[in-house]
């Protein structure tokens, strides 16, 4: 058999056996099928401990953020400050500079 | 009314700004001004920053003690184009609440050569200095600096020779 043949033979159609429709329906009539009272409890327990799970999830990540931000603002006030006292510093020194400069002026 | 009642709370609650703080407003020149640094730390931002500076870093360290008791820090540096952006009408602003409120010009210094000026001002406190404000002022440049909270000023000159402050050579008394 040539792939041609079994692709023809595989995709070929079907009919249903005469009371498919009917066993459908009575299936659909008779409602759900009915689970073991374990499975439903196994089922519950899983879903809560999805949950559980997630929440976790969620809060270390909040808290790994909010760690990583409390970094960032603590670095970045570090360096404000340093930038602050260079600033302060550099003009306090050329205040310094110039009375030094006058006060030597003044002696000789 | 619950509401009011807890804006009244909040209101009551909030501290108010201490003397040393300057309400300086800087739209003016930032209007005219080419490049800004600015830099605004209050107490709880200061508090942490000093946590993260570090105490093995000798001028870290040296920082951290000095900036350890401030309520707050705040520069500005503003430069412009060109000499003449700013007027001295403009600086007027910064220099009249200092003018009172326990604030004492203690350098003056003015530069015809340079253009250059600057003022110290403290605010003194039971217990030392309790605020220090900078005017400073180039052709083309104008530094303001409000430090609220005890300074130590001998501290912070220490600082020069350090983080690319120039040093100042200080003859002691012998």
């Amino acid at each position: 058999m040539n792939l041609d043949d079994e692709l023809k033979s595989a995709l070929r159609r079907h009919e249903p056996p005469p009371d498919f429709t009917a066993r459908v329906l009575a299936r659909v009539s008779a409602g759900p099928a009915r689970t073991a009272p374990l499975a439903g409890l196994s089922s519950t327990l899983t879903r809560k401990s999805t949950r559980w799970v997630a929440a976790i999830a969620a809060t270390l990540l909040l808290a790994a953020g909010a760690l990583e931000y409390r970094q960032y603002e603590g670095e970045r006030a570090k360096s404000q400050v340093l930038l602050a006292m260079r600033i302060t510093a550099s003009k306090l020194n050329k205040a310094q500079k110039k009375v030094q400069m006058l006060s030597h002026r003044s002696i000789s | 009314m619950r509401l009011a009642g807890y804006l009244v709370a909040l209101g009551l609650l909030a501290a108010p700004a201490p003397a040393q703080e300057l309400k300086w407003n800087y739209d003016k020149l930032a209007a005219k001004a080419s490049d800004t640094v600015d830099v605004s730390l209050s107490g709880s931002l200061l508090r942490l920053a000093t946590k993260f500076l570090s105490d093995d870093d000798k001028d870290e360290a040296k920082v951290k003690k000095l900036v350890g008791g401030l309520k707050g820090i705040y520069v500005k540096n503003f430069e412009f184009k060109k000499a003449g952006d700013y007027t001295p009408a403009d600086l007027e602003s910064f220099r009249a609440p200092l003018r009172g409120g326990g604030w004492e010009r203690i350098v003056g210094v003015h530069s015809t050569e340079e253009g250059e000026t600057v003022e110290v001002y403290i605010n003194n406190a039971a217990k030392g200095i309790g605020g220090l404000a900078i005017i400073a002022t180039e052709p083309k440049e104008v530094t303001l600096v409000n430090i609220v909270g005890p300074i130590d000023l001998d501290s912070l000159s220490e600082l020069g020779g350090h983080f690319g402050i120039p040093e100042v050579e200080v003859e002691k008394k012998k």
